[in-house]
């Protein structure tokens, strides 16, 4: 079953200026209109949305709440780096946001960072150490999350007697995403990813077995031809999309009303 | 000079009652007849329970809520970025150690949330605890240096804020440090600043707007906040974390702690390794075994604990009795109050109606 992701927006649209002579009884902007994306991509049937970490942007864990909260179904994915929290602490805040949201929370784990963003940030790993710190993020945080007493004593991370408290509202790991196309990304993914972003052009024979593939690319508007770009995706293999809009919200709709219909009817589900 | 009120909103579930204990709302137990809000069952979750809260916190005339962080509750930046869009004065005091997220990263996330918010957002920064408690949540840094890292985080913090900005430090690293454009400008949270040991009081004369304690017998509580005016150039405002238990008659209030005592003395106390609880034990040390035993002076009851985890101390009275000793903390400088009771929900509603607007201030 193909899943269509939608990139959120992580800034504030330009304000729109009405006529002098126009009442205006618009409350005052609060940023970015990631709310109102979801909102579509669940109307919609999407199956989610992603926050993407941005430099210039909101936080992508914030605006991820805020979705999780407007929405009953769709998957919100929300990236960061390793360096910005502990695993455990990682854990605990999502084990919330799954509990209070249904489980829809998943991670993409970003690895392979702009090292000027990566330094403004605080980070000032490079090279291959970055993906031995994310092996080890994740080998702890699904420690910590499957129950009491895990002990792991790491290069960059530890625990002593860790481990969430038990939950009775369901709270599943968060899927989790990664991307690259180096050996290192490769194997990371082979260890701990349950989808694995390709970037057009790449061959989705690289995705490691059992992972599910998946394509970011652009919507332009067209609805047929992007139909006919995924259904070529399809063919390789390919089970996701993430797809960034030009305009989200309305975006979000013409894919639910324009491309995801002609994707069922190839597929020949449309009765 | 106006107090800020504020009322904790429970992160682990809530009770029916305080004399019950059992956690039945939205908490992480097992599910029994009559819970409300487990999730799963009525599609009605923790979350929903504690917008309710929120938005009868707000109702009832405080001006936000302190959101605590225990491994045993949920987390309160999950708590307060699901909530902001479900009220619209409320503050989220969100409790946090320096060692849980990259000071980047907290100004990122911090900022986010004062622009969605409107500039809601208080920081309760908590730097002690320790023991065996702090390698659960994977941190390795000690007691004292974590003193060291929070004054070293609020600068980066500070720093970031205000950017661009480079630090080169003994636990952080930043180059080029600075918020987007769109989220400049935001005003800074103000910082609760929580710690008994003489690390914290130091620390907390640097960075403090409001030293946060919880409730101790008068006396103690006057003479830290002298230590702590003592260690700063610039005193900072006092808050106090109060637990409140006001009926309309003070047998109605203390019998309620009889009940809960009978059902609770056998009960090890949710003690934690904290320089704050070890104190607050010290000061009912020797006393007898009957609940009354532990009221230090009037009104002021030092189980708490016993009933649920958490601070020590708490008021018990009539609702006139308990508004005139959070006057007397008022005069003795308190410019800030926590309060708490349990359910989280009515017992705001209840403080709200009947015990707030007795309160004088300093006229009194």
């Amino acid at each position: 079953m193909t899943r269509v992701h939608v990139v959120a927006p992580t800034r504030a649209p330009a304000p729109v200026a009405l006529p002098d002579f126009v009442t205006d009884v618009r409350p005052p902007a609060r940023g970015p209109e990631h709310r109102a994306t979801g909102r579509a991509a669940e109307l919609g049937g999407l199956s989610g949305v992603l926050v993407p970490f941005d430099p210039g942007g909101h936080d992508a864990l914030v605006l991820a709440a805020a979705v999780l909260r407007d929405t009953r179904r769709i998957g919100v994915t929300v990236e960061f780096s390793a360096a910005v929290t502990t695993p455990v602490y990682a854990a605990k805040l999502s084990a919330s946001l799954q509990r209070y949201h249904a489980g829809r929370l998943a991670w993409w784990l970003a690895v392979d960072q702009d090292p000027a963003v990566a330094r403004a940030h605080g980070d000032v790993l490079t090279g291959p150490a970055r993906y031995e710190r994310a092996d080890e993020f994740l080998t702890i945080a699904r420690g910590v999350w499957a129950g009491r007493g895990y002990s792991r004593e790491g290069a960059h991370f530890a625990v002593l007697d860790g481990g969430l408290p038990d939950s009775r509202v369901d709270r599943p790991f968060p899927r989790v995403w990664l991307s690259g196309t180096s050996p290192d990304a490769l194997a990371l993914s082979a260890r701990h990813a349950d989808v694995h972003v390709l970037a057009p052009g790449d061959d989705p024979a690289l995705v490691p077995d059992g992972v599910a593939a998946a394509v970011r690319l652009r919507f332009a508007g067209d609805a047929d031809a992007f139909a006919d770009q995924l259904r070529t995706y399809e063919a390789h293999g390919v089970t996701e999309f993430v797809v960034d809009p030009a305009d989200p919200v309305a975006d979000a709709y013409r894919l639910a009303e324009h491309v995801l219909p002609r994707l069922a009817k190839e597929a020949g589900n449309a009765g | 000079m106006p107090v800020d009120i504020y009322w904790r909103i429970a992160m682990e579930g809530d009770a029916p009652a305080l004399r019950l204990g059992d956690i039945t709302r939205g908490g992480f137990g097992p599910h029994r007849p009559g819970a409300l809000a487990p999730g799963a069952d009525d599609g009605y979750g923790p979350l929903d329970y504690m917008a309710e809260v929120a938005r009868a916190t707000e109702r009832a005339g405080f001006v936000g809520g302190l959101m605590p962080s225990f491994p045993e509750t949920d987390d309160p930046w999950a708590a307060a970025a699901s909530l902001a869009g479900e009220t619209s004065a409320y503050r989220f005091m969100i409790a946090f150690q320096p060692g849980f997220l990259h000071p980047v990263q907290a100004a990122r996330m911090s900022a986010s949330l004062q622009a969605a918010t409107g500039g809601r957002v208080v920081y309760n920064i908590i730097s002690g605890g320790g023991g065996p408690q702090q390698l659960w949540w994977g941190d390795r840094v000690d007691h004292d240096d974590r003193y060291a890292r929070t004054s070293e985080f609020l600068d980066v913090l500070k720093g970031v804020w205000n950017g661009p900005y480079d630090h080169d430090g003994r636990f952080y690293t930043v180059e080029g440090g600075a918020l987007p454009p769109e989220l400049r400008g935001q005003p800074f949270p103000e910082v609760y600043f929580s710690g008994s040991s003489p690390a914290a009081i130091a620390a907390a004369g640097r960075h403090a707007d409001y030293y946060l304690s919880w409730l101790e017998p008068f006396d103690a509580l006057a003479e830290k906040f002298a230590q702590v005016r003592a260690h700063s150039d610039t005193p900072p405002k006092f808050a106090v974390r109060v637990d409140v238990l006001a009926r309309e008659t003070e047998d109605e209030a203390w019998d309620e702690i009889r009940r809960g005592w009978a059902r609770a003395s056998d009960r090890a106390s949710g003690g934690t390794e904290s320089v704050g609880w070890k104190r607050g034990r010290s000061f009912t040390e020797g006393a007898g075994s009957s609940y009354r035993d532990l009221e230090v002076q009037p009104n002021v009851w030092g189980g708490f604990d016993r009933l649920r985890p958490g601070p020590l101390f708490g008021l018990v009275g009539d609702y006139h009795q308990v508004a005139e000793r959070l006057d007397e903390l008022v005069r003795l400088g308190v410019d800030a109050f926590i309060l708490a009771g349990v359910p989280h929900l009515e017992e705001a509603r209840r403080v709200g109606r009947h015990v707030l607007p007795l309160l004088k201030g300093r006229l009194s």
